[in-house]
């Protein structure tokens, strides 16, 4: 930064040329500091609650002493971590794989595939229903979706939740993908043409590859849209060995009851393992999540 | 492409996401609107009533209540967190040392699961357990105020937490659209003598127009989409004084079993919700060209 700015003789100018700029730089990154600070505390503050005793959490809730690791015990004997885990997981390995590959699809066949009368309006039109589907609250789909999964016979299997997590997956994928579809240069699939490829390599040989930040972000966001999702989670599942992290921890009240330091514990064996691997890819995380509003 | 592009291969593309779409999303809604026009109870066949779901929801002092509700929260998310949002972006973008670490942690908020996000708030607000009345009692304030599960302030609290849930989000957008800004504008200015205010007044702020428009319709359509923190915070009580539109909704459906009545609701929620986030883009987009 240049401080040689003696020269102003603006009447505007209030600041004392070359002292303003370092004393405002310490109280900028002091209030900074504090609003961050702020903003995590009730994080912090929970996986301090896990080290407490009860009678402290009601009692003295900012006493240090007595910390001890007998809550994380207790949740650990009481909660199916590994169930919740390994429903999320599947829920989110199935319906982000197989929302991103029929989104691509149908992304692909709307953008660059063109019909020798060379007229757009069959694609146009199916893009603009499925883009409608992003003003959709998924709230309106819950009873619809219920009474769809026990007439297909659904209802009790992951497939009842992969179907609606995919479906309202295709509408944003679809937004990304047509978008950065649209813009790929011909050049590159005239070349492929030449060299004799088909259809099925153009799309996923040639394309794919080229496609892979988007798909990356899109995969991404997704993932922890399902990892997150419960309106669905908690009307669709209706046996223990389906529930998801997300129906696990609504059901942590009722579980622990007034055992505040367990039911702490609990939250933080699945709230520190999401913020250790979003620290890991939190530029991944971010750019993904914001995908939709920064261009 | 046209060598390659036949109807048949186009169909075959096509077909597994217009079919999945089709079916678990439009068909849905069409489902949902029909219902919201009929008496039905899940058993007996449903009868059509016509708008007497409707007129029924003008009569429901609970709806009227979960209105008032959203309503409570729609003004305050809008009128604080993209300005707030805002000041800390600013603040962010200056020089602050270490700004590349303190925004990942303001956006982690909005990677946590809001049904967590509800469970965490609990220990914070409630008037029994929470830190906030913990922290009041420890600085010899008497005052111990019912946050949540009390008759007035759980709205208020709700959409302080959904504040806190999104800050970071935004935060994130409006930096974005800062640091995107030409530079030569600020450097011109700066030599024009206009003091850091003036700055911000008169150039990042109308520069920002179409972010802030953005950013206020995506608060405007998150607050019609807040369920998680109701559910868990207050579960709508106590008797049904916290409900939100779409809690309610969820109650009216799932718990009394009223199925078509909760259709309307549900019906209802959409419409006001989509009205709403093209009235927020429409009318900053009419702001930005005046």
């Amino acid at each position: 930064m240049k401080t040689t700015s003696t020269q102003r003789t603006g009447s505007h100018t209030t600041s004392l040329p070359g002292r303003r700029p370092r004393r405002a730089r310490i109280i900028a990154s002091a209030v900074a500091y504090l609003i961050t600070f702020v903003i995590l505390l009730p994080l912090l503050w929970i996986m301090l609650l896990s080290f407490q005793t009860n009678e402290n959490i009601l009692a003295r809730p900012f006493s240090l002493s007595d910390l001890s690791l007998a809550n994380y015990r207790q949740a650990l004997e009481t909660l199916d971590l590994m169930v919740m885990y390994k429903n999320t997981l599947i829920l989110a390995v199935f319906s982000v794989t197989i929302g991103l590959v029929v989104s691509y699809m149908a992304a692909f066949a709307l953008t660059r595939m063109v019909f020798r009368n060379g007229r757009r309006g069959v694609q146009n039109t199916i893009r603009y229903y499925i883009l409608a589907g992003l003003a959709v609250p998924v709230y309106i789909l819950l009873f619809p979706v219920y009474r769809l999964d026990i007439a297909l016979n659904l209802f009790g299997t992951h497939a009842a939740l992969i179907l609606p997590y995919i479906a309202v997956s295709i509408p944003f994928n679809t937004l990304l993908l047509t978008g950065f579809l649209r813009e790929f240069p011909e050049e590159i699939e005239q070349a492929a043409i030449i060299d004799g490829v088909g259809l099925r390599s153009m799309a996923w040989r040639v394309v794919f590859p080229l496609m892979r930040p988007v798909v990356a972000t899109l995969a991404i966001l997704n993932v922890i849209y399902v990892w997150n999702e419960f309106p669905f989670a908690v009307t669709l599942i209706n046996k223990p060995e389906l529930t998801t992290i997300s129906l696990g921890i609504s059901q942590f009240q009722g579980v622990y009851s007034v055992n505040y330091g367990a039911m702490m514990a609990s939250a933080t064996l699945v709230l520190v393992p999401q913020l250790v691997i979003y620290a890991v890819f939190q530029r991944q995380v971010i750019s993904g999540m914001t995908a939709g509003a920064i261009r | 492409m046209n060598w390659l592009t036949t109807r048949r291969t186009f169909t075959l593309m096509i077909a597994p996401a217009l079919l999945i779409y089709t079916v678990y999303m439009v068909y849905p809604i069409l489902y949902s609107i029909y219902y919201s026009f009929t008496s039905y109870d899940g058993v007996s066949p449903a009868t059509f009533t016509g708008l007497s779901n409707y007129r029924e929801m003008m009569q429901d002092t609970v709806f009227r209540t979960s209105v008032q509700n959203t309503g409570i929260i729609l003004g305050i998310a809008v009128t604080l967190l993209v300005p707030l949002a805002f000041l800390l972006a600013v603040l962010l973008s200056g020089n602050v040392k270490g700004s590349a670490i303190l925004r990942p942690l303001v956006f982690a908020p909005a990677i946590v699961a809001p049904i967590l996000v509800g469970l965490i708030w609990i220990f914070i607000l409630d008037p029994k357990i929470g830190l906030v009345n913990a922290l009041l009692q420890a600085v010899g304030i008497a005052i111990q105020p019912q946050w949540v599960g009390g008759s007035t302030l759980s709205p208020y609290s709700i959409a302080f937490v959904y504040l806190w849930q999104q800050i970071g989000f935004i935060v994130t957008i409006l930096y974005a659209a800062i640091r995107m800004l030409p530079r030569d504008v600020m450097e011109a200015s700066t030599l024009d003598g206009a003091t850091r205010f003036q700055q911000l007044r008169y150039i990042t702020v109308p520069m920002l127009r179409e972010s802030f428009g953005i950013c206020t319709a995506l608060v405007v359509t998150g607050v019609f989409k807040i369920f998680e923190l109701v559910y868990a915070l207050t579960g709508g009580g106590p008797v049904h004084l916290s409900e939100v539109m779409v809690s309610y909704m969820y109650y009216v459906t799932f718990t009394t079993l009223q199925y078509s009545y909760g259709m309307a609701l549900a019906v209802v929620v959409f419409v006001i919700g989509a009205v709403a986030a093209v009235v927020t883009l429409f009318g900053m987009k009419r702001r930005a060209a005046a």
